[in-house]
C-alpha cells in the first residue's frame, strides 16, 4: 500500500536561535564551557539555548511556569510549525515526542535535592516535571490539540522509530496531522556518562547541545510540500563489528543513486563513513557536527526539507544513528520529484 | 479514508512477573484467591519516607542465562525478560534453548523508569566516588542505563531482531504499547508484535509519589470512601498480539481477541483527571466503537483503580456514565491492591488478567474495599463472581492526562 506524507510546515528551537536558520551556521552557536561533575577541572563546550533568545509568550502561560526547559523548547518549535498551517484542524492533530535523554534537568535536580536534604524534603512541585510525557502534556494544553499523544523514548534511532508512528497513526486515521518533534534539554551528567565510556576527548567527539524541532505531516500530497516518501527503521547491531553491515542493510532500502546526508555524530561516525563509501554523499547540507541525539535528527529531518522546497525536483536519505547501535533513516523528496523505477518502497 | 486490515487481531501468548508471582500461572490464582502483598521496601533505602512499603515482585531465575550474563541485568531485565519469554512460550514461539523462533519480531514496549536504579547508581558515586572506584563499573552503569537496555536484552537473550518502539505515556503506557502493536498491525506494518510493558520499583519514582503524598500508608483501598493513596508495585507483563491470518498460518492458539482500542488526553491538569472522567470516557467509547461493541457486551472492568480520592472519582463518573443504563451481569475491580501500581507495566499487566478473566471465567475480586464510592458501590467484583459476558475492559489513566482502555473478548 503506498501512502504519501507531506511535511507541511517545521519549526526549530536550537542554539543558534529560533526558526530553521538558526541551523545554517552551527559553528558559530554560542558555547559555554561546562565541568563535569567527577572532575571539574575538565570543562567541554556546550551550546545552550540562550532563555532571551525564546519568545516570550510561554513564559508566564500557567503551564509553563515551573516547566523544564524541555517543556520550553518544544512548544516554540511546536508552535511555529502550527503557525505556519493556520488551517489545521487541532481537534484531529496527533503529537509524538521523540528523546533520549527526557527530563533529565529536573530529574537530577529532584534526586540530587532529596538526596541532600533528606527524602522527606524531596519536592512535590519538581517531581511531575521529571515524568517523560509533561512535556507533551503542557503541549496538548496549551495549543489545544485533540489528537492522540505519545512519548518515545530511545537513542537516536527512536526519531526515525517517531516518524513511523506517525505515519501509522495518518495511514489508520487516527489522526488528520501529526507534530514530530524531536526534543532534548543537556544535563551536565552526560559529560560524566560519555567520560565513563571512554567518548569525550575523541576525534569523534563534538559539542554538545540543546533544543527542539517540529516537524508538521499529514497525509496526501500538498503543492510544493516536501514528501517524505519512506521509513526505514529497527536495524540493530549487538556489536560494533556487524556496524557496517547492518547499516548498509538500513541505506540499502533506498535507491542507490539518491545522496545520503552527513548527519553522524561520536563513535558511530567511523560506521557512518565506511557506509557511505558505497554511496552518494550529499555537500550542499554540511554536518551540523552537535551532539543533541533526537534534537539532532529533527535538525537534520527539518534542513533536509527546507532544502527540498527549493530544489523540488531532488531526494535526500537522511540517516539516524543512533549511539546504542541502532541505526534507522527516511528518504525525503521534494513536490516534482520523479522516483526511479522500481525506486522507494512505500511507507 | 485508508483501507485498513479488516482481519481480527489476536493473542496467542501471554506472560508475566508481578509481586503475587514469577509467571502468570502463578499470578492468577492467587489474585483469584484474594491475597496481596505489601511489605518494606528492601531494594533501596527508604529511611525518611512518609511511607516505606510497596509491593516487591520476586525477581526470577533467568536460569537460560550464563552468571555473567545475569549479573549485567538491570532490575527492569529482570522483570522484562522472563515476562517476555514466557510470552513467546505461551504463543509457541521459543525453542527449547530459548531462542525466539522468529528472527524479525517487532517490539512494542512500555516503561516509565527504565532502568533507573543504575541511573542513581551512577549518579551517587559521581557527588561520592567510593574509595575504590574503577571506571569500568562505570562504563558498565552507562551502558546498560539507557532507555533502550531492555530492547537490546530482549533482543540478545531471546535471539531476534527489528523495529523496536518504547512508549513513556506514564501510568497508561503498558496499555498504549499494546494498543500501538494493535495500530502496526492494522495499517499493515506488521504482521505479529512483542508487546508489553515493565518497570522496576526505583528511589526517583518512590520519594516522587511520596512527596506528592500519593502513597497509602496502610493498605491501597481502590474505590472506597475513606481511600488514601496509591501502593507502588513492579512487574512486567507481555503479550503476542498478530493478525488472525499470520497466528492461522502457524497454526498457534488464539487465546483472545483485542476488539478494541481507544485513546484520549485529558489536559485538565498535569497530575490529576477532569474530575467528570470525560476523556476517559471518550477513549472507552472509542474502544467500543473500534470493537463494534455496546456497553452491555462488557462483563467485567479492570478499573485503573489506583485508590487516590481524584483518580477513583473521575473514573467512577466516567463508568456510571458510559455503563450505567445497564449495570446487570457488569463486575469491577481495580487489582492494584494486590499488587500494587506497576506504572509502565500497569497496562499490560491488567490486559493480561482480562484475557485470563475471558478464558477461566473468574473475576479478580476487589479488595479492602469496605465503605464504595455509591457510583460503583453494586459494581465491585467479590470472591467467587463470574463472568457473565463476552467482553472484558481494561482502562488505564496516566500523569500528564494519558488515557487509554482495551477492549478484549473471547476467541
Amino acid at each position: 500500500m503506498s501512502q504519501d506524507l507531506s511535511i507541511l510546515s517545521w519549526g526549530v528551537v536550537s542554539p543558534g536561535g529560533t526558526g530553521v536558520a538558526s541551523l545554517s551556521n552551527p559553528a558559530a552557536w554560542p558555547k559555554t564551557l561546562v565541568p563535569e561533575n567527577a572532575h571539574p577541572g575538565r570543562e567541554h563546550p556546550v551550546a545552550y539555548v540562550a532563555p532571551e533568545t525564546l519568545p516570550d509568550r510561554w513564559r508566564l502561560r500557567p503551564r509553563f511556569r515551573r516547566a523544564s526547559p524541555l517543556s520550553h523548547f518544544m512548544v516554540e518549535a511546536a508552535a511555529q510549525a502550527l503557525e505556519a498551517q493556520p488551517g489545521i484542524d487541532r481537534s484531529r492533530l496527533g503529537m509524538i515526542c521523540a528523546t533520549s535523554v527526557g527530563c533529565s534537568l529536573y530529574s537530577v535536580r529532584f534526586y540530587r535535592q532529596f538526596q541532600k536534604e533528606g527524602r522527606r524534603f524531596a519536592s512535590p512541585l519538581l517531581f511531575p516535571e521529571t515524568v517523560t510525557n509533561s512535556p507533551l502534556s503542557h503541549l496538548a494544553s496549551e495549543l489545544n490539540t485533540g489528537g492522540p499523544v505519545y512519548s518515545q523514548i530511545g537513542d537516536k534511532s527512536c526519531w526515525s522509530n517517531a516518524l513511523r508512528t506517525a505515519a501509522c497513526w495518518l495511514k489508520n486515521g487516527d489522526a488528520d496531522s501529526v507534530l514530530v518533534l524531536g526534543a532534548e534539554e543537556f544535563e551536565p551528567h552526560e559529560l560524566d556518562a560519555f567520560r565513563a565510556m571512554r567518548w569525550l576527548d575523541r576525534p569523534y567527539t563534538r559539542p554538545f547541545a540543546e533544543g527542539a524541532g517540529a516537524v508538521l505531516l499529514a497525509s496526501g500530497s500538498h503543492p510544493n510540500a516536501p514528501k517524505l516518501t519512506q521509513i526505514a527503521d529497527g536495524f540493530c547491531f549487538h556489536s560494533l563489528s556487524a556496524g557496517v553491515q547492518t547499516a548498509q542493510k538500513c541505506l540499502g532500502k533506498f535507491p542507490p543513486e539518491i545522496p545520503v546526508c552527513d548527519s553522524a555524530t561520536g563513535w558511530i561516525e567511523t560506521v557512518a563513513q565506511k557506509t557511505h563509501a558505497t554511496r552518494p554523499g550529499f555537500g550542499p547540507l554540511p554536518n551540523l557536527a552537535h551532539e543533541a541525539y533526537c534534537a539532532s535528527c529533527s535538525w537534520d529531518t527539518i534542513r533536509a526539507a527546507a532544502y527540498l522546497s527549493t530544489h523540488p525536483s531532488e531526494a535526500l536519505v537522511v540517516p539516524y544513528w543512533g549511539l546504542a547501535l541502532q541505526v534507522g533513516a527516511a528518504l525525503l523528496s521534494g513536490s516534482q520529484f520523479c522516483p526511479p523505477p522500481g525506486g522507494s518502497q512505500p511507507l | 479514508m485508508p483501507s485498513l486490515s479488516p482481519e481480527r487481531l489476536v493473542i496467542t501468548g501471554w506472560g508475566c512477573v508481578s509481586a503475587l508471582g514469577e509467571d502468570a500461572d502463578s499470578t492468577w490464582p492467587r489474585l483469584i484467591r484474594g491475597e496481596h502483598v505489601r511489605g518494606p521496601i528492601t531494594c533501596f533505602p527508604v529511611e525518611g519516607c512518609r511511607v516505606t512499603e510497596g509491593a516487591e515482585a520476586p525477581l526470577p531465575p533467568v536460569n537460560w542465562l550464563t552468571p555473567k550474563q545475569k549479573r549485567r541485568l538491570g532490575r527492569a531485565s529482570r522483570l522484562a525478560l522472563p515476562a517476555a519469554r514466557e510470552a513467546l512460550e505461551h504463543a509457541g514461539l521459543l525453542t527449547a534453548d530459548s531462542q525466539c523462533t522468529l528472527s524479525e519480531l517487532e517490539l512494542s514496549l512500555s516503561t516509565t523508569a527504565c532502568s533507573m536504579e543504575r541511573i542513581e547508581a551512577f549518579v551517587r558515586q559521581i557527588w561520592v566516588p567510593p574509595a575504590s572506584h574503577g571506571n569500568k563499573t562505570q562504563s558498565l552503569r552507562v551502558a546498560t542505563y539507557q532507555s533502550q537496555q531492555q530492547i537490546k536484552d530482549l533482543q540478545t537473550h531471546l535471539n531476534f531482531s527489528g523495529s523496536s518502539t518504547i512508549l513513556s505515556n506514564a501510568c497508561a503506557g503498558g496499555a498504549n504499547a499494546i494498543g500501538h502493536a494493535s495500530d502496526l498491525i492494522r495499517s499493515g506494518m506488521a504482521d505479529i508484535v512483542l508487546t508489553g510493558g515493565y518497570d522496576p520499583l526505583c528511589e526517583l519514582v518512590f520519594c516522587g509519589f511520596d512527596s506528592l503524598q500519593s502513597l497509602a500508608p496502610d493498605l491501597c483501598r481502590p474505590f472506597d470512601l475513606h481511600r488514601n493513596g496509591l501502593m507502588l508495585g513492579e512487574g512486567a507483563g507481555f503479550l503476542v498480539l498478530e493478525s488472525e491470518s499470520h497466528a492461522a498460518r502457524r497454526g498457534a492458539p488464539i487465546r483472545g481477541i483485542l476488539a478494541g482500542y481507544g485513546h484520549s488526553t485529558d489536559t485538565f491538569h498535569l497530575t490529576q483527571p477532569a474530575s467528570d472522567g470525560a476523556p476517559l470516557e471518550r477513549a472507552m467509547r472509542a474502544a467500543l466503537a473500534r470493537a463494534g461493541l455496546s456497553p452491555r457486551d462488557v462483563g467485567y472492568i479492570n478499573a485503573h483503580g489506583t485508590g487516590t480520592p481524584f483518580n477513583d472519582r473521575a473514573e467512577a463518573s466516567a463508568f456510571n456514565r458510559v455503563f450505567g443504563e445497564d449495570l446487570s451481569g457488569l463486575k469491577l475491580s481495580s487489582t492494584k491492591a494486590a499488587i500494587g501500581h506497576t506504572l509502565g507495566a500497569a497496562g499490560s499487566l491488567e490486559a493480561i488478567f482480562c484475557l485470563q478473566s475471558l478464558q477461566t471465567g473468574q473475576i479478580p475480586p476487589q479488595l479492602h474495599t469496605t465503605n464504595p464510592e455509591p457510583l460503583v458501590a453494586s459494581l465491585l467484583a467479590k470472591p467467587g463472581d463470574t463472568l457473565a459476558k463476552k467482553a472484558a475492559l481494561s482502562v488505564n489513566l496516566g500523569f500528564g492526562g494519558s488515557n487509554a482502555a482495551l477492549l478484549f473478548t473471547t476467541p
